[in-house]
């Protein structure tokens, strides 16, 4: 399958879904498909699920999508069982598994090599996780997560094209800033404050 | 002040700092502190299987509006290194760091990582405060989350085993 057509299909199902999108071109195809300040792009290899998790914990009434890797989740396999631990019913946590560090190289990761992501997300405890292996199962299971109260765990065996998109609009500290700005909008409360009084004290 | 004490000052601390998220992964030396994170309803409890993950935890919550402290060994903190420089510091996301301080002064069994934890917290450009007496831990915890919050940075706090209840101050230190 192309990774393009799946976030197509993601991004006619997240409404107003918080997403936050591992390092790569992945979050430029998901930035062009659907742009906004309810998207969070992640630097850290490997913390894309991580700070979903924070996400979905922070706001349980939220939903919360992770656009992940292999190469990514690979790096940070324990979040999988705390992902388990805590069972955030709102966070639905994709890996497009392309079995290799595009972004780096494309040199082959472990998923090329037999490792089974679904298999050890089941094994650490997330019941409802799978591979998607046709658009309409991969449209079936998104639609389903964003509306039941569990936290789902989809696999998708993609190729490793790109496409063709323009770059991030902006840079990490710009992202946080228009991020926030939009939770606040969205929930309706205030994050960050000006704590400075009116004279230095 | 036995452990538990010492416990429980530091988690009142951490609420009235308005830390209503922490996570966690265990030292010996953090095991009653631990325990009173868990118990307490007003907190959620994020136990992790490695520390960096909960710098992941901890900044995604942020970004929705929660105040967080990450409890960990100072090895934990040595394990958080990435995503502190590229998830943190990159982003300007405060964040309040309890780093139990193994290999401190007669503490046995770990004094590399000890003699490593204000260099690299240096390195990093993170403010660090030593914490030795628990009278302290509440007026420590509320200055260290302003100057996280006004400087987007992380802030550490060193607990040693003083301050967490284990062994007696000393005044000279």
């Amino acid at each position: 399958m192309k990774r393009f057509d799946c976030l197509k299909l993601i991004a006619a199902e997240a409404k107003d879904a918080l997403v936050v999108s591992s390092a790569g071109a992945m979050t430029l195809e998901w930035n062009t498909l659907r742009p906004g300040d309810g998207n969070f792009r992640v630097r850290t290899l490997g913390l894309c699920s991580s700070i979903a998790l924070g996400m979905a914990l922070g706001l349980p009434h939220r939903r919360v999508i992770a656009l992940d890797g292999d190469g990514s989740l690979l790096m940070n396999l324990c979040s999988l069982p705390t992902i388990a631990r805590m069972q955030p019913g709102n966070l639905l946590h994709i890996v497009f598994d392309n079995e290799v560090y595009e972004a780096s190289g494309s040199k082959k990761t472990a998923t090329g090599c037999g490792t089974d992501l679904v298999e050890m997300a089941r094994a650490a405890g997330i019941r409802n996780a799978a591979w998607a292996n046709t658009l309409e199962d991969f449209t079936r299971a998104v639609s389903s997560a964003l509306t039941q109260d569990e936290v789902c765990f989809l696999g998708v065996k993609v190729g490793t094209e790109r496409s063709d998109v323009a770059p991030y609009p902006m840079d990490e500290v710009e992202n946080k800033y228009r991020f926030i700005r939009y939770v606040e909008t969205t929930e309706k409360i205030e994050i960050l404050k000006t704590n400075l009084p009116a004279s230095y004290v | 002040m036995s452990t538990e004490q010492a416990a429980a000052t530091i988690v009142d601390g951490l609420k009235q700092a308005g830390i209503s998220l922490v996570a966690t992964l265990p030292d010996i030396n953090l095991s009653q502190l631990l325990q009173v994170v868990e118990s307490d309803a007003d907190v959620l409890h994020v136990p992790l299987c490695r520390e960096e993950e909960g710098i992941g935890i901890c900044a995604g919550a942020y970004l929705v509006g929660k105040k967080c402290a990450a409890i960990m060994q100072n090895g934990g903190f040595f394990n958080s290194n990435n995503a502190i420089v590229s998830t943190l510091l990159q982003y300007q996301i405060p964040l309040l760091l309890l780093i139990y301080y193994a290999g401190d002064i007669g503490d046995r069994t770990f004094s590399t990582s000890g003699s490593m934890t204000e260099p690299v917290l240096e390195a990093l450009g993170i403010r660090y405060y030593i914490m030795r007496d628990t009278a302290d831990a509440p007026e420590m915890i509320k200055r260290a989350q302003i100057l996280a919050e006004d400087s987007k940075r992380p802030v550490a706090l060193l607990l040693t085993k003083e301050a967490l209840g284990r062994r007696a101050a000393l005044r000279s230190l």
